[in-house]
């Protein structure tokens, strides 16, 4: 769907040449819910932004369905973006015109439709983001969540194969943030549409994301599939980034007890995280342990667990039996102490 | 009340130059309804490309945004010109011009061309201040959306700023009731013409009076009309 070789962005400042996107090589699938995150300033918006060319990358190409846009403009360029829905941090609507006449202003910037057809889109894709009785009101009138409701609904309402996310939850409460992301999802699913979205939030990323992205300093420092880089995280960003959401690993350490104790971090996924992997070995092995942290859950529709857990001395043969153990039932086992 | 001493309904009964009043009233109104139509006609457009050629919201094609920086610098030199002159100058200034146009520098006819061009420029840095609040998110939404520049400014910007221009075309129109009535200095009718031709040059001072009493209706009336069309379009 996307394609993006040897990226680059450069600003002429007073101070020099800035570089906000470094030599960036990223694909990105049909029907795949892609996250970019990074922190402030890490060239993330940068990034998004030349997807659409509202930014033009100084180096490099951008490929959409193989066709080469980097340099394209006028009308074909319009064209490309009408393709290509956006959807804002600020919503970004027009605050004196009624909902559905906000939804309405992209189907008559491309002019393809009469007015009856427009009617029968808008009202089409309101009902898909559930506001189809609000369509009277003025953004004014509707609460954040809403209002970003109606930024969706103007972004698909040109039947975009491509949603592109700019800190779509940033400005939202946490509860509205859960909604929002949830229709995103079904609107992946049910529509196949691919989705790129921008977020400082691992929570984001871990909702609704496969692939993902790490941003620092306008590099790509990781990426991978959300499970492989939550589970196994390189980068020492994408592991900060992960701590803040509590899926870590340094921290748990330290709360262990000081001493001769082990420390072990175990990852499972699959259906060896629905079976009672630990119990048994404990039992069987005849040590205890003691779970320092972990996180057992879905990603990606996909079980998953990984514990950080403590044992007091096992003797060095017991201790190679256990991790022989481990490996046996699919479990991927790093000894951290 | 003693009878000796008029009261103030004697002397508005005793006053007889009602017919006068109302002549210049209609007079003015005209002058000053025909002027700022010509002055929205004429100030919009310009403040809109004022607004497009400003820095900040220029083509990223550099020979494109150069011509833009000629534009705005040729347009903005002259609105600052026609502003900076005072408009009893600029009434004299423009006979020439304005004899040219109407054929006349007298009366209702001979006021309008000055009116517009005296109060246009002005009208014209309201309307480019007005486009500098609306939300950059919106422009960048519409360019997001493959808008053209005619699109992004009649389906978004214009709309976005309805109730500021109705609030600008308000203090316009009370703008161009003052002007109006100095325009009477060189003959240009109306309720200033009046107050000039019997409250100045005749010593009448109750004409002086009414003038200026009609011309503070007028405002308020003006005033009243334009905060509630602003206050019915505001849906913020």
């Amino acid at each position: 769907m996307i394609r993006i070789e040897g990226l680059g962005k450069a600003y002429r400042t007073p101070q020099g040449e800035f570089h906000a996107l470094h030599d960036i090589d990223l694909e990105i699938a049909r029907g795949d819910v892609f996250g970019i995150i990074g922190r402030s300033g890490a060239g993330k918006s940068t990034l998004l932004r030349t997807l659409n060319l509202l930014e033009r990358p100084t180096l490099g190409h951008v490929y959409i369905d193989g066709e080469d846009v980097t340099h394209i403009d006028g009308e074909r360029l319009r064209r490309l973006r009408q393709r290509i829905g956006v959807i804002f941090q600020h919503f970004n609507l027009l605050h004196s015109r009624s909902v559905s006449e906000n939804v309405r202003l992209p189907l008559r910037i491309a002019g393809e439709l009469s007015t009856a057809e427009q009617t029968r889109r808008v009202n089409e894709v309101l009902e898909l983001v559930g506001l189809a009785d609000q369509a009277r009101k003025f953004p004014g009138q509707l609460s954040g969540g809403q209002q970003q409701r109606v930024g969706i609904a103007r972004a698909l309402a040109n039947k975009p194969t491509l949603l592109l996310c700019d800190e779509a939850t940033s400005a939202l409460d946490p509860q509205t943030t859960q909604s929002i992301l949830r229709l995103l999802v079904d609107i992946n699913r049910q529509l196949g549409l691919t989705i790129v979205l921008i977020t400082h939030d691992m929570n984001v990323i871990r909702a609704v994301a496969n692939h993902v992205a790490i941003l620092e300093h306008g590099r790509v420092v990781e990426s991978g599939k959300v499970l492989d880089v939550f589970l196994n995280p390189r980068h020492e960003t994408t592991q900060s980034l992960l701590a803040e959401i509590g899926l870590e690993t340094e921290g748990a350490i330290a709360t262990a007890r000081s001493g001769s104790s082990r420390i072990l971090r175990l990852t499972y996924r699959g259906v060896t995280a629905l079976s009672p992997v630990l119990s048994r070995l404990s039992r069987e092995s005849g040590v205890d342990f003691a779970i320092l942290q972990g996180s057992v859950g879905r990603l990606q529709g996909s079980p998953y667990g990984q514990l950080t857990i403590e044992m007091e001395e096992p003797d060095d043969s017991r201790f190679q039996q256990l991790l022989v153990a481990l490996a046996n039932q699919d479990v991927r086992c790093e000894v951290l102490r | 009340m003693d009878a000796a001493t008029p009261s103030l309904w004697d002397a508005v009964i005793a006053f007889d130059y009602w017919p006068e009043i109302g002549t210049a009233t209609l007079d003015t109104l005209i002058m000053t309804g025909v002027s700022l139509l010509f002055t929205i006609l004429l100030g919009l457009p310009l403040g809109v490309v004022l607004f497009l050629t400003s820095p900040g919201h220029r083509s990223p094609q550099r020979q494109v945004a150069r011509m833009q920086a000629i534009t705005y610098g040729m347009l903005s030199f002259l609105v600052n010109v026609l502003r900076s002159a005072p408009f009893l100058i600029l009434l004299i200034l423009l006979i020439p011009v304005t004899r040219w146009i109407m054929g006349t520098t007298l009366g209702v006819e001979g006021s309008i061309p000055p009116l517009v061009i005296g109060i246009a420029p002005f009208f014209a840095r309201l309307v480019e201040n007005l486009l500098r609040e609306v939300d950059r998110g919106v422009l960048e939404a519409c360019r997001a959306m493959g808008a053209t520049t005619r699109q992004t400014v009649f389906w978004a910007l214009l709309p976005e700023t309805l109730p500021g221009l109705l609030g600008a075309v308000t203090v316009t129109a009370i703008a161009l009731i003052g002007y109006s009535a100095m325009s009477g200095v060189i003959g240009g009718g109306g309720l200033g013409d009046l107050a000039v031709r019997y409250g100045y040059q005749r010593f009448n001072t109750a004409v002086m009076l009414v003038t200026v009493a009609v011309l503070v209706v007028l405002v308020q009336l003006v005033q009243l009309i334009g905060d509630r069309l602003v206050r019915r379009l505001n849906h913020r």
